[in-house]
């Protein structure tokens, strides 16, 4: 007999969150003095946080689009995080109201957040996992509910793998969910970078997220496409996420003053 | 972009997409570039026409300010960066002119201002409101999710996997709480201990399945049949009832009759008929001066009186007979301490020859000091022991001490009568038997003739009791008389006596008891007759017989006539130390 693995302790709103500070970067208002507190000492360290987050976020934006465009009817986001503006759900079912979506956090007041807001939508929930945790997540009932395997699905991770340290092994879990797809489905990554960025603002940033369960787990480029094996990968590729399919030619200008690096990758039949 | 082409004086399609510029990087915009410049668009011309409209209605601005917000254009730098451009650009991207136009500009951005401040505001406090509520609710959860895995977890704790009964460990606490706590009325307490008769044979020959789905079944039934009782399993096929609040002990055996009535049902086990019965051990006292383990132990060898005595039937708790089990049980765990404290020692009880009185050998008996008893006899302990297994050591001690005090006898000149010690039947199934009796012999220098090893009739016919057999032809080999004891009262099958390396038969007591009245008693006829023909059967195999409790002259006269070889009892000696008997020889 196992005991849950969380109690109530861990709710604890002195405790800041890594989902509602990206609220907070987002210029949402779902968030706790502690967490605008941590949130407010990363952008005196990184004063373009909020501009990072934001640029993540219309990655995510363009990138549902790209998947609706595609066919994709069917999304997975795992670390999904406070649903604040610009969701998943939102993007994909403006376009295609049939369109099915669950979201996974491992945070119990994002899920319950999450709760709220999808009451009544009859193709979207969410679910409280791990993302540690893909053979949990991938039989979850919620999850076999809404989501049929056997049809492509876009398993999406963005803005996560930052707080996945090496030794969770997050390439097997990727395989894991890699392994769990139909083909013709995709794998979204984003995840803060260093290939640009100084020294000493990323010595900061991890500061400020030690605070918090999510220490920070920086990644090249490198190695964040070798989290695509087994998938190609979607033009153009692994790139700062400003970069990929922008919408006008300025909006990928500094790009790299973004820090997240995004790709999508499709799974071949 | 397909916002109409600028064109001379008015050209909102280029301050929208100047504001459009102004704003994004503010906040995070849920649209594309093209969707926010449509928007903006759309609001430009509601400013103009506001900025146009006679009277001035403030109600536009605020309706803009709050659309901003609506469409997350929600920050300070949004707004401060909305009052720019509108005030830097909007009357001469929109070549606006009039008399009071700046006023009223400076009158449309205040109220813009104020709608913006005013749904910024409602937004923060709504979304604060949201977060704070998620809080609660995830709060909320997790607490329920502890108590459910709590009481899952405290449910499996104590409760029987298989049948989904209360468990040893519920049973006990309820039954402590009875007894340490006991409610008005709840002076009284009883407990049953039930266990299927034979439930072994079940599994052994239909499997443990078979027999997991028939505890299951009787499980269910115990519960139904017993109300309100507590029915807890203790594990194989042991069940306990609790009954609280008892008037007296009818009031459990009326639970015990439930319970046995509730079992004897025919059970239906997959295709098998079964037909099952139980026993019951029934406590029943009041709870002031007992304890749980006592009670539980109570009902537990209760449990057995029921099953000795043939099962399928409940036994009521004796406090006397369990005082004597208690007793029992004290002694047998004593005997190997007073083994080690040289507690036992031996008498012996002289076999005198019926033909001439002389003494031919004497039969050694255990006796305990027992430092609270005082001297045991053989039969308070020695059964016991057998059950126990202590028999061995204890019986080795026996051999070993009657074959040193044997070898002295007769060193004086005086007689020399053998040893006859008893074997029980673990000793007797001993692969080491004849070492041992080797050993002794070497090692103590008493002659192998000078040594009988007595043996029951049973031990003999024991199934498959071929080594032992060996081991007596071996011992028999060696000079060692071998003698049949209480003969006469078990199968008495005769063949076995040719083949078996025998000396001597010993008469069971009961027929020389018989042959008190031999004048008057048609019964002590037949005795005398039966031992006459064994005797002569056992002198034409070449064996010699002894009779077993002589207690009269008349007896050992009636033996004399018979042919009978010896005699021991009461009338030739009663049990004394080796050197008594000797002395009385002399």
């Amino acid at each position: 007999m196992q005991r849950p693995d969380w109690a109530p302790d861990d709710i604890d709103v002195e405790r800041p969150s890594v989902a509602r500070m990206y609220d907070y970067y987002l210029g949402g208002s779902h968030n706790f003095a502690a967490d605008r507190v941590a949130a407010r000492a990363m952008v005196e360290a990184v004063p373009d946080a909020p501009l990072m987050a934001q640029a993540n976020r219309a990655f995510l934006r363009r990138v549902v689009q790209h998947l609706i465009d595609a066919g994709i009817r069917q999304f997975l986001d795992i670390g999904s995080g406070i649903p604040t503006v610009g969701n998943v759900h939102e993007i994909a079912q403006r376009a295609a109201p049939e369109a099915r979506v669950v979201y996974v956090d491992v945070d119990p007041v994002a899920v319950a957040h999450s709760q709220e807001i999808l009451a009544g939508n009859r193709n979207a929930t969410v679910v409280r996992e791990d993302l540690r945790r893909p053979e949990a997540i991938l039989t979850h009932p919620e999850v076999t509910r809404l989501i049929d395997f056997s049809q492509p699905v876009a398993v999406m991770v963005v803005a996560v793998l930052h707080f996945i340290p090496h030794s969770d092994h997050p390439e097997q879990t990727l395989r894991t969910l890699r392994a769990a797809l139909a083909p013709g489905s995709y794998l979204v990554l984003s995840q803060a970078s260093d290939d640009t960025r100084g020294g000493a603002e990323r010595v900061e940033a991890e500061r400020v997220y030690r605070r918090t369960d999510n220490p920070l787990c920086i990644r090249s480029r490198a190695e964040l496409t070798e989290f695509f094996d087994g998938f190609t990968l979607v033009d153009p590729g692994v790139v700062w996420v400003p970069q990929w399919r922008p919408e006008t030619p300025e909006s990928a200008e500094d790009a790299e003053q973004a820090v997240f690096l995004g790709g999508v990758g499709r799974l071949d039949g | 972009m397909g916002e109409p082409a600028a064109s001379g004086a008015s050209c909102p399609g280029t301050f929208a997409r100047a504001w459009a510029k102004a704003v994004s990087g503010t906040s995070y915009l849920p649209m594309t570039q093209a969707q926010l410049e449509e928007l903006l668009q759309r609001l430009t011309h509601r400013l103009a026409a506001a900025l146009r409209a006679e009277p001035f209605d403030p109600r536009v601005g605020h309706q803009v300010g709050a659309e901003l917000v609506a469409a997350h254009i929600a920050s300070a730098e949004g707004l401060g960066r909305t009052v720019e451009v509108i005030q830097l650009r909007l009357l001469r991207d929109l070549g606006l002119v009039g008399d009071d136009i700046s006023d009223r500009l400076a009158r449309l951005l205040a109220t813009i201002t104020t709608g913006y401040a005013r749904a910024l505001r409602d937004r923060t406090l709504d979304e604060q409101e949201s977060i704070r509520r998620a809080a609660m609710v995830a709060r909320a959860q997790a607490e329920r999710a502890l108590r459910d895995s709590e009481s899952r977890f405290r449910h499996q704790a104590t409760h029987d996997p298989l049948t989904d009964l209360p468990n040893r460990t519920l049973f006990t606490e309820r039954l402590a709480a009875a007894i340490n706590a006991p409610g008005r009325g709840a002076d009284r307490v009883g407990v049953c201990f039930l266990d299927l008769d034979r439930f072994k044979v079940v599994n052994d020959s239909l499997g443990h399945q078979l027999g997991d789905a028939l505890l299951v079944q009787m499980a269910q039934r115990l519960r139904r049949a017993l109300g309100e009782h507590l029915v807890a399993r203790l594990g194989g096929d042991e069940f306990v009832i609790l009954v609280e609040r008892t008037g007296g002990t009818d009031d459990v055996v009326k639970a015990a009759e439930a319970a046995l009535a509730a079992v004897s049902e025919p059970a239906l086990v997959d295709g098998h008929e079964l037909s099952v019965t139980a026993s019951v051990g029934i406590v029943e006292r009041p709870v002031a001066g007992t304890t749980p383990g006592e009670l539980m132990r109570a009902a537990d060898s209760t449990l057995h009186w029921a099953k000795a005595a043939g099962g399928a039937r409940w036994a009521l708790f004796d406090p006397a007979r369990h005082r004597t089990e208690l007793a029992r049980y004290a002694l047998s765990a004593a005997i190997p301490a007073a083994l080690d404290r040289g507690e036992f020692f031996l008498d012996y009880q002289p076999l005198t020859s019926l033909r001439d009185g002389t003494l031919l050998g004497v039969e050694a008996l255990v006796r305990w000091r027992h430092p609270e008893l005082g001297v045991l006899r053989p039969d308070s302990f020695i059964g016991l022991a057998e059950e126990t297994g202590l028999i061995v050591r204890l019986g080795g001690w026996v051999l070993a001490e009657a074959c040193r005090e044997a070898e002295s006898w007769g060193a004086d000149g005086g007689p020399a009568p053998f040893v006859s010690v008893n074997l029980a039947v673990r000793q007797v199934n001993r692969p080491d038997l004849v070492q041992e009796v080797r050993g002794l012999l070497a090692q103590t220098g008493l002659p192998p003739q000078r040594l009988q090893l007595e043996i029951t009739e049973s031990t003999m016919m024991s199934a498959g009791a071929e080594d032992p057999v060996r081991a007596l032809r071996a011992l028999n080999d060696l000079g060692v008389r071998i003698a049949i004891d209480d003969f006469g009262t078990g199968y008495s099958n005769l063949a076995y006596l040719r083949d078996l390396p025998v000396t001597e038969l010993k008469m069971a007591g009961e027929f020389v008891t018989g042959l008190r009245a031999p004048q008057v008693d048609p019964a002590s006829r037949t005795d005398e007759r039966i031992l006459a023909s064994l005797v002569s059967l056992a002198h034409a195999l070449d064996l010699t017989v002894t009779a077993e409790g002589v207690e009269t002259a008349d007896q050992a006269d009636l033996l004399r006539a018979i042919g009978c070889d010896a005699g021991q009892g009461w009338h030739f000696g009663r049990p004394a130390p080796a050197a008594r008997i000797l002395e009385q020889i002399r």
